[in-house]
């Protein structure tokens, strides 16, 4: 019925102009905007009003839809991300397709970038909303399609904030598969000795989660396993995971330990940060999750040398399994969270501070196996180079944190919890060797958290020495020992002191791969690398993407409760999105004429999505949509040579129209 | 002078502390609190004596105490100019006590053998006539007059004080 109206009748149009208290109106002269859409071709009403989406506003839209028969709405006001989905709903409730909606942003792309102008950003904001009045006209009605919801949820990651988003999870009920790299759950908690400011051991508190996990009917685990593909929408995910092969049969192994210990072949032990060994076929601790042992490929002598298989042997249980090979397996769900943390920067890439090349230059991460029980040295504090204990020990903080010089470009911010884990360190020392002298070298000390500044009060009572300066350098001398050259800016000298080691407090940057999954789930990442949030305060657990969630360090370095807290967070909104029964979809796909068509594959091969597949016809090969998997981006109709693309929302005669207005002088 | 190291036209570069010291000052009764300083400048910024002579500081002698430049802190004329106003006492943020740390490095250094020359004339009056000023026949006659009884000239008294204190050591240099 409308679509019929709409094509056949001149259409009415109301045209409502929005101050924005003074975020529009202090700079674009609303009412000459007003004015001017009044007098546009089919345009039957044109208001300015304070606040278009208030209560208030949108009444005024509502009675004139009424009272005018308006046919099509133009809002000129902020962006469509952000009251698109008000104004489309407005419309419904009035009975009109809600795709009969134009919006014009001259809030973001007017008012805003051209405070300083406010007669070119009136005469833009009238040309904006004469191409919105434009494309209005040949809008036409649309129907939403309606999508499943597969009630399960996928978390990638699992350290402490995709333990927990699963935790939360599986506790309310829903199927949730825990995606983990590593052969163990765990991530970088497990590998800390104590976690600030609490002092709680962090395997203490975190290997009880990790076994809840375990024990979970609803969490399956899914470790030594990578996220190679993702199809479809919110709802919908088909999610390709490779499982990578263990050689050690999950199920089977009872984590005795007998295949390691005659196991021939030993390689520095990661877990441990190279400092100890571990053998080919190893656990890469003891509390891991799955408790089974798994074999380095790269390094077993039956999978290089082709002989050997002495586990294979001692093994009572038959887990050693060599022709396991890696295999892909689709999973649907419904949402994704994402988990995967961080990694600790590269500290030899500040090769003045000497890490990688003085043996007694180590990083926090290093300091923590060093000092945990169950580290390479079992606790006690030993230099690297010579095991000799060390007296005198510095810190340096900001190491890859808020360096504009860092290689990547990308250094700016601050890692948030290396000053924590600075105080925390240097307070484990002193506990354990009170004599011992810790000098911290920083820049500014931030503590700001529950218990943390009287953390860094308590650290100063131990005697511990901050002092505000950063060094420049690092310089070893004969016996191993290290001199920093530094100001204290306090005292106003310059500080030329030695010491037995010294403890770089490596900053977090984004984990390894993170721009390869990011391109895979269509992500966006901010300017230093993280995932980028849905809104920076009030969608934090949210991404561009829907149904796909963020928890933990992928978004920006945080300490352990904040990424626990956003887990529950990200957890949440995912089972809010899972509990739906079903989900509409926006038609914002193409329509491909078959009869132009011509197969020849250039939209199958641009598709970012696998949303067009070019299929043999009776009539040759044409190209079919498949809408599930299709975000409406646009590609295929911008490169289809034959025209045989039309796009729902966006059709070219649209898009022309919309431009032709643009460009048209006032 | 040393006490001027680290006047801010200077490069003074340090190579040896004393990372005992700041222990000890903890331990001088007044000096508990010195370790908890985070140098903000509150006791700088109200500080009278800091007004009159920008010189003394007492943000960085707590800095440098901290550090350990022991001898720099006890052999500085700074320590002794505190007016005891306690103003820095009242608003020091973390409670360092800067008033009572100041006695508290005055004390250690009379015991290192850095008595400050006007302190030392005092100590020394004191210990010579029992009190600020010598008594002279002047003001014992006005004494008589009005039938008070003369005061001794000196007093065995203070001088057997500064004996049991080993005051008197340290006057004469023998240390503590």
């Amino acid at each position: 019925m409308q679509a019929m109206q709409a094509s056949c009748v001149k259409p009415r149009i109301g045209v409502y102009v929005c101050h924005c208290g003074l975020n529009i109106a202090g700079v674009v002269d609303v009412v000459a905007v007003r004015e001017s859409a009044s007098s546009l071709d089919g345009v039957v009403i044109a208001r300015d009003n304070k606040y278009t989406c208030s209560e208030v506003g949108q009444k005024t839209i509502a009675d004139d839809i009424r009272d005018f028969g308006l046919d099509r709405v133009v809002i000129a006001s902020c962006s469509p991300r952000l009251h698109e989905k008000t104004f489309r709903a407005l419309l419904e409730k009035c009975g009109m397709n809600p795709f009969l909606l134009e919006m014009a942003n001259i809030r973001e792309q007017c008012s805003w970038v051209h405070s300083g102008d406010s007669e070119a950003a009136t005469e833009k904001a009238k040309a904006l909303v004469r191409s919105a009045v434009a494309r209005a006209r040949l809008l036409t009605p649309l129907s939403r399609s309606e999508g499943r919801v597969v009630p399960k949820v996928m978390v990638v990651g699992g350290g402490v904030a995709g333990i927990s988003a699963a935790l939360y999870l599986g506790n309310m009920g829903i199927k949730t598969y825990l995606v983990e790299r590593q052969p163990s759950i765990g991530g970088h908690m497990a590998m800390l000795d104590k976690t600030f400011p609490t002092l709680d051991c962090s395997l203490c508190i975190l290997s009880p989660k990790m076994v809840e996990v375990a024990e979970n009917e609803n969490i399956e685990v899914l470790s030594y396993s990578e996220v190679e593909k993702v199809e479809g929408q919110v709802g919908d995910f088909r999610v390709q995971v490779r499982r990578k092969a263990r050689y050690v049969d999950e199920d089977k192994c009872v984590g005795c330990g007998d295949c390691a210990a005659k196991c021939p072949v030993r390689v520095p032990d990661e877990f441990n940060r190279n400092m100890g060994e571990r053998k080919a076929i190893y656990i890469p601790f003891p509390q891991a999750i799955p408790p089974a042992y798994v074999i380095d490929a790269e390094h077993c002598r039956y999978l290089t040398q082709g002989k050997c298989r002495v586990c294979e042997k001692v093994c009572e249980r038959g887990a050693v399994m060599f022709d396991q090979t890696d295999r892909i397996e689709t999973i649907e769900v419904g949402a994704i969270v994402v988990a995967t943390g961080f990694q600790p920067y590269d500290a030899s890439n500040k090769p003045q501070y000497g890490c990688g090349r003085y043996p007694n230059v180590i990083t926090s991460l290093d300091f923590e196996r060093i000092i945990c029980a169950d580290g390479p040295t079992h606790g006690k504090l030993k230099r690297p180079g010579d095991q000799a204990v060390p007296k005198r020990i510095a810190f340096i903080q900001c190491v890859g944190s808020r360096d504009e010089h860092r290689l990547d470009g990308a250094g700016a911010y601050c890692s948030r919890v290396c000053c924590m884990i600075t105080a925390k360190q240097a307070f484990m020392i002193k506990e354990k060797y009170p004599d011992s002298e810790v000098y911290v070298y920083y820049t500014d000390m931030r503590t700001a958290g529950k218990g943390f500044e009287e953390f860094y009060q308590r650290g100063r009572g131990e005697g511990i020495v901050f002092v505000r300066g950063k060094p420049g350098e690092v310089r070893e001398e004969e016996g191993g020992s290290l001199r920093i050259t530094s100001e204290d800016a306090d005292s106003g000298c310059i500080l030329d002191l030695s010491f037995d080691m010294v403890v770089l407090a490596v900053g977090l940057t984004p984990p390894e791969g993170l721009v390869d999954l990011a391109q895979r789930l269509n992500l966006s990442r901010s300017a230093d690398g993280f995932l980028m949030e849905g809104h920076p305060k009030l969608r934090p657990f949210e991404t561009s993407i829907d149904g796909i969630f963020l928890a933990g360090c992928v978004q920006f370095p945080k300490d352990i409760p904040d990424s626990v807290a956003q887990a529950g967070g990200a957890a949440a909104v995912a089972a809010a999105t899972c509990s739906r029964q079903k989900i509409e979809m926006d038609p914002l796909g193409p329509i491909i004429d078959e009869d132009l068509c011509i197969g020849c594959r250039l939209c199958e091969m641009l598709c970012p999505y696998g949303a067009i597949k070019v299929e043999k016809t009776d009539r040759g090969y044409k190209a079919r949509s498949i809408e599930v998997a299709c975000k409406g981006c646009g590609v295929c109709g911008a490169s289809c040579s034959a025209r045989a693309i039309t796009m729902k929302h966006y059709s070219n005669d649209q898009i022309v129209a919309q431009t032709k207005a643009l460009l048209e002088v006032s | 002078m040393e006490s001027d190291a680290c006047a801010e036209k200077d490069r003074v570069v340090v190579t040896v502390l004393d990372p005992k010291f700041k222990y000890e000052v903890a331990k001088e009764p007044g000096g508990e609190n010195i370790k908890y300083c985070f140098q903000c400048g509150t006791c700088t910024s109200g500080c009278p004596v800091s007004e009159l002579d920008s010189k003394y500081n007492p943000r960085r002698i707590i800095r440098m105490a901290i550090l350990g430049m022991r001898e720099r802190v006890l052999a500085s004329d700074f320590i002794w100019l505190c007016s005891t106003c306690y103003t820095c006492y009242e608003r020091c943020p973390q409670d360092v006590r800067i008033t009572e740390v100041m006695n508290a490095l005055k004390n250690m250094a009379v015991r290192a053998g850095y008595i400050h020359p006007a302190f030392r004339a005092q100590a020394e009056l004191i210990g010579g006539h029992g009190r600020l000023y010598e008594v002279d026949e002047f003001t014992n006659e006005k004494r008589a007059e009005i039938g008070l009884p003369a005061l001794p000239a000196s007093s065995p008294e203070v001088a057997e004080i500064y004996g049991m204190t080993g005051l008197a050591n340290l006057l004469s240099g023998k240390g503590a």
